[in-house]
């Protein structure tokens, strides 16, 4: 039995930049966007938000059957196999920068990737929109 | 004076909107054909063929109690023959459906006898003997208060209304009952409203582009039709509100309101 928490944090607050995307992405649009960001230095680290999509059937009569969703599916990441469980609405990628420099020219990076995929349009926002030290949430189940 | 039945006030576009749907007098636009077996398939109550089940034998046996309300009341068909009552559920997106659940409430209950309906922030059931709520949901899937990218057939996990919409336009739906297709350009159900796949691919037609739905739609939105443009229905609105405040825990205030 581990004491750490499962997520590593930075410890300090670095800068964030959220995605909003104007509409939910497909697993196709969602993988061209994550390898776009694979070729950007400076990202920490990259978190996905959305829609759920639930591999079972999960409430009514046919509780228990598969749900067969098209989008719920494997997509290459990095040369990994990873399962996209979810209709992705947000990014939240976090940004190991030194100087404001550096950040405007990642953020001119991400935004270019973002602008060649995400046909639907999207809103670009830097801040801090999560935690960065662990907290008692992450102790929880360990 | 004989009364002359309002329905909704104001001039703008939702509200003129609302009032022609609650209006029992106005034949809704019928846009696209759907068989009645597929409707059946779609609910997931009975096979399209199969006997309606009952509940009761039919009123004419003369098995009903001696009551004054039942001879005063006309049956409705199913009813008549004792069918079980099932439900169609529409789930309404708040990207400008073609009508939204409190409006379905309203025009359900303006244009027909003998159903129950109920209504929550994304979807409005309705309760019906079997045989009306087949003929009701038909009409219903087939007329102008149905969207096929903005209107979802859902008995459960309804969640999407208030979701953004998908690349391809259309609403959120976990379990995807529907899909997308891009030859034909038209939404085809590949699984019932509980969510057991279909034998065949139902299509319901192209979805109505977002100018006609925002001409078309009942639904007041700040970057559609502001409700507070629309000064009928703001006072209309004022009023309810201080009424419902005011009798709820100071009724001794509502004077000249």
């Amino acid at each position: 039995m581990s004491s750490n928490p499962p997520a590593e944090y930075a410890g300090v607050p670095l800068p964030e930049v959220r995605i909003t995307t104007n509409r939910l992405l497909s697993a196709e649009t969602t993988e061209k966007v994550i390898n776009g960001f694979e070729e950007i230095e400076h990202i920490r680290q990259i978190t996905m938000s959305g829609e759920s999509l639930p591999s079972k059937i999960n409430s009514g009569p046919n509780k228990g059957l598969d749900n067969n969703h098209t989008q719920r599916r494997f997509v290459k990441i990095g040369g990994k196999d990873v399962e996209l469980t979810k209709l992705v609405g947000y990014f939240f990628i976090e940004l190991e920068v030194e100087d404001d420099k550096v950040l405007d020219e990642t953020v001119g990076k991400i935004k270019a990737v973002c602008d060649a995929h995400i046909a639907h349009g999207f809103n670009l926002e830097i801040g801090r929109y999560s935690k960065y030290r662990p907290t008692l949430n992450d102790y929880r189940g360990v | 004076m004989a009364y002359k039945r309002q329905f909704y006030p104001g001039t703008t576009s939702p509200a003129v909107a609302r009032r022609r749907l609650m209006d029992p007098k106005v034949k809704l636009q019928k846009l696209r054909e759907v068989p009645i077996e597929d409707v059946v398939k779609l609910m997931g109550h009975r096979n399209p063929g199969e006997d309606y089940k009952s509940i009761h034998p039919p009123i004419e046996e003369g098995s009903e109690p001696d009551c004054p309300i039942r001879k005063l009341v006309t049956p409705i068909d199913g009813a008549k023959h004792g069918d079980r009552i099932r439900y169609i559920q529409f789930s309404d997106s708040v990207y400008f459906a073609p009508v939204s659940p409190y409006q379905r409430a309203w025009m359900y209950l303006s244009r027909y006898r003998g159903i129950d309906t109920g209504t929550l922030s994304g979807r409005q059931i309705i309760e019906v003997r079997e045989r009306d709520l087949e003929k009701m949901a038909k009409e219903f899937i087939e007329n102008e208060t149905f969207d096929a990218a903005l209107t979802g057939i859902r008995g459960a996990t309804v969640h999407g209304h208030a979701c953004r919409l998908d690349e391809n336009g259309l609403m959120f739906d976990a379990w995807q009952r529907y899909l997308w297709d891009p030859k034909k350009k038209e939404v085809k159900y590949v699984k019932d409203q509980v969510a057991l796949p279909l034998d065949k691919e139902i299509f319901v037609g192209a979805p109505a582009s977002m100018e006609d739905l925002r001409k078309r739609t009942t639904i007041f939105r700040a970057d559609g039709v502001d409700m507070r443009d629309d000064k009928e229905v703001s006072k209309y609105q004022h009023r309810i509100h201080k009424l419902r405040t005011l009798g709820g825990y100071q009724p001794f205030k509502v004077k000249g309101v």
